[in-house]
């Protein structure tokens, strides 16, 4: 548990020291929504399906920077070897670079959140709260998978092009479930309606969690 | 598993079910009341999928083994499922598309399953491009192993999603399910003897592909005793 | 009778057509200091990855406290303390935020403490709050040999530990060194010329052509020079 604290206030150390990670992240959830802007047109910028799908395409964008740049630290002077040999346990080194990666993904979404409601004309209101368990769902199960994966596209050649190609298809469900959960929560639905969505969502966290807990000693150790 | 005569014997058997097969679609079985001729495809659609489902569960079950034995055999094996697999779910999605086409009226729609289908093919196909971008060592085997078991545990939950977001929003065409009544026997038959036969060439296949990486590996092991054996005898005694 | 800290057995590496090690032997007990000479890529630095279990060997067995270092349990990874060619510091952290990192990855009592101690020790007290970012070769390595230092390993291995070292430096080193041996360490470590460390007894080690060989010993220099079971008494 002290090694999980230890990795984690230090990833956190660092990030508040540079703020390179949130930054790029929050740079990246922002021109993201407004490239969707000006490609779906003035017209159907109204819409909360359009929003909640725009919110989405920034948060896989962001997420995928955030999880290269939780394990991106360790590359610099070979430090991951340090702590594999350390008595730290891989699948502690995963839970913390796992929480490191929501935590920056997750502030992120908060300004990606801000945007949206700015650049789509909705108002901040109770929907806001109906849509934050769904992101924050979210964030978990795409951080799971991105930080498996980054684990291994940061140790192959070209493997930062690989990124997206292995986690976007895999994240598909999670997606479909939090656009559709997201537009709900957006359109006033009630809390109930977006049930089976959310159960997906929940589903998936659980899966990859897991998967990535106990696989990611495979990735990261030997050779 | 890497016997010749075995190999032989399973090509020849292929060639004799295919040729089989296709007499009985274009011949046997009386094509499909409202659909006519486009329906015959459906004979080597369902086939490949079967196969190339199947494909991707062994990719995933030689994952588990490679993981836990870490015998390269696993490995050889996985790797020879993804890209046989990934064949024949390209044909999956071809022939779904041919028959769509005069059907549907469109060559692709988001429909539930060919969404599944088109998920599966972009995973194993993030896949293959890993392993093509590295080189075959334990470490890309490991890799490819942990892959192949994610990709897998995350197809019951592309299903049941792609399937609640395409009956949440009403689906404007007809599906799939309703045009697959078998009413005739001589379907079923059709359909069994192509789903051997597509079995067989699946399984030739996927032999053909295993015992040349298997080759591949024992010659890269080969190899290292060769270098090590030069070394050895030019030591100054 | 305890085991050997250090046992390897026909340990062999080889990457695709090319080996880097063959027909390995070594056996070191605690306490024992022994130094691997030999070229640019003569495998020494893979020997030490080996017995940190970074690297899985080809061939052979490479063991660890008795345990094959390619599994090594946390308990066993521990008492292992390895300076590498890399420093495994955080460029963005100070010394003493790196030393107190790993010191909480360790498990120490007092990791500020701890911090502190090594920053004296390895001379390096004045700059503690600086970034390691802004360090020198030499000052980062100073740093390096305090983070492989800190858990007081039963086995530590330097890979060059005096590389890019002033005077000063390799003396603070070399003392470290002869620290460890006499509290029972063992002590392996790579480096380019024959060295000198007062009041240890070094066993010196060439790899050529592959082989771990004992160096310019003259009876084991006869018998063909291949290591049995040497270090020890």
């Amino acid at each position: 548990m002290s090694g999980f604290a230890a990795v984690l206030r230090k990833d956190l150390r660092l990030e508040l020291r540079s703020g390179e990670s949130t930054l790029a992240l929050l740079a990246l959830s922002m021109l993201v929504l407004v490239v969707l802007v000006f490609a779906l047109g003035a017209a159907r910028v109204r819409s909360v399906d359009a929003a909640a799908g725009a919110l989405w395409v920034a948060m896989v964008f962001a997420g995928m920077l955030g999880a290269n740049r939780a394990l991106l630290a360790e590359r610099d002077n070979g430090a991951i070897r340090g702590l594999l040999l350390s008595p730290l346990d891989p699948s502690t080194l995963y839970a913390a670079k796992l929480c490191a990666a929501f935590i920056f993904m997750a502030v992120a979404e908060v300004g990606a959140v801000i945007l949206m409601v700015l650049f789509f004309n909705l108002d901040f209101d109770a929907s806001m709260a109906r849509l934050a368990p769904i992101l924050v769902l979210g964030a978990i199960g795409f951080s799971a998978l991105a930080t498996l994966l980054s684990a291994i596209t940061g140790r192959t050649r070209g493997g930062d092009m690989l990124l997206p190609i292995l986690v976007v298809p895999i994240f598909v469900p999670a997606l479909i479930a939090g656009v559709k959960a997201s537009a709900a929560a957006l359109s006033g639905a009630p809390f109930e309606s977006m049930g089976d969505w959310l159960k997906i969502m929940i589903a998936f966290d659980v899966l990859f969690v897991t998967a990535g807990y106990l696989l990611f000693e495979h990735v990261v150790g030997g050779d | 598993m890497n016997n010749p005569t075995i190999r032989n014997w399973l090509g020849f058997s292929t060639l004799a079910l295919m040729l089989v097969s296709l007499f009985m679609v274009f011949d046997y079985v009386p094509p499909d009341a409202e659909m006519g001729i486009a329906q015959l495809i459906f004979y080597f659609h369902v086939p490949l999928a079967w196969v190339a489902f199947a494909s991707f569960g062994l990719v995933a079950i030689a994952g588990i083994f490679y993981l836990w034995l870490g015998d390269q055999l696993w490995d050889d094996l996985g790797y020879a499922a993804a890209e046989t697999g990934m064949v024949f779910c390209t044909l999956v999605i071809v022939t779904g598309s041919i028959w769509a086409k005069p059907i549907w009226g469109t060559w692709w729609t988001w429909d539930s399953r060919l969404t599944m289908t088109f998920i599966l093919w972009l995973m194993y196909g993030g896949y293959l491009m890993l392993r093509a971008s590295a080189d075959d060592t334990p470490q890309v085997a490991r890799f490819g192993a942990v892959i192949g078991i994610v990709a897998a545990m995350d197809v019951p939950i592309v299903i049941v999603s792609v399937r609640m977001w395409r009956t949440i929003h009403p689906a404007v065409l007809v599906t799939k399910q309703g045009t697959h009544g078998l009413e005739d026997p001589r379907m079923v038959w059709t359909l069994l003897v192509s789903l051997t036969a597509f079995t067989l060439l699946w399984a030739w296949f996927l032999m053909l592909r295993f015992t040349q990486l298997r080759t591949r590996s024992r010659m890269a092991w080969l190899a290292g005793r060769i270098a090590l054996a030069t070394a050895v005898a030019s030591d100054p005694k | 009778m305890s085991a050997p800290v250090v046992e390897i057995r026909n340990l062999e590496k080889t990457y695709g057509l090319a080996f880097v090690l063959r027909e390995v032997q070594l056996r070191l007990l605690a306490g024992a200091g022994a130094f691997i000479i030999g070229g640019n890529g003569a495998g020494k630095s893979t020997l030490l990855r080996i017995l940190a279990g970074l690297e899985a060997p080809s061939g052979g067995h490479a063991l660890v406290f008795g345990q094959d270092t390619r599994r090594l349990a946390a308990r066993y990874r521990r008492r292992i303390g390895l300076m590498a060619h890399q420093s495994f510091l955080y460029p963005n952290l100070t010394a003493r935020e790196n030393l107190e990192f790993y010191a909480e990855l360790y498990s120490l009592a007092d990791p500020r403490e701890c911090a502190h101690q090594w920053l004296g020790r390895v001379g390096l007290a004045e700059v503690a709050d600086t970034r390691v970012r802004a360090f020198s070769r030499g000052m980062e390595q100073r740093l390096s040999a305090a983070r492989a230092m800190l858990a007081e390993p039963a086995l530590l291995l330097l890979d060059e530990p005096f590389a890019s070292l002033d005077h000063d430096g390799a003396e603070i080193v070399a003392a470290l060194i002869r620290g460890a041996v006499e509290r029972g360490a063992c002590v392996l470590a790579t480096t380019h010329g024959i060295p000198e460390i007062d009041g240890v007894e070094l066993a010196v080690f060439e790899i050529s052509r592959g082989r771990l060989m004992q160096h310019a010993h003259k009876e084991e220099g006869r018998r063909g020079g291949r290591i049995r079971s040497l270090l020890g008494r």
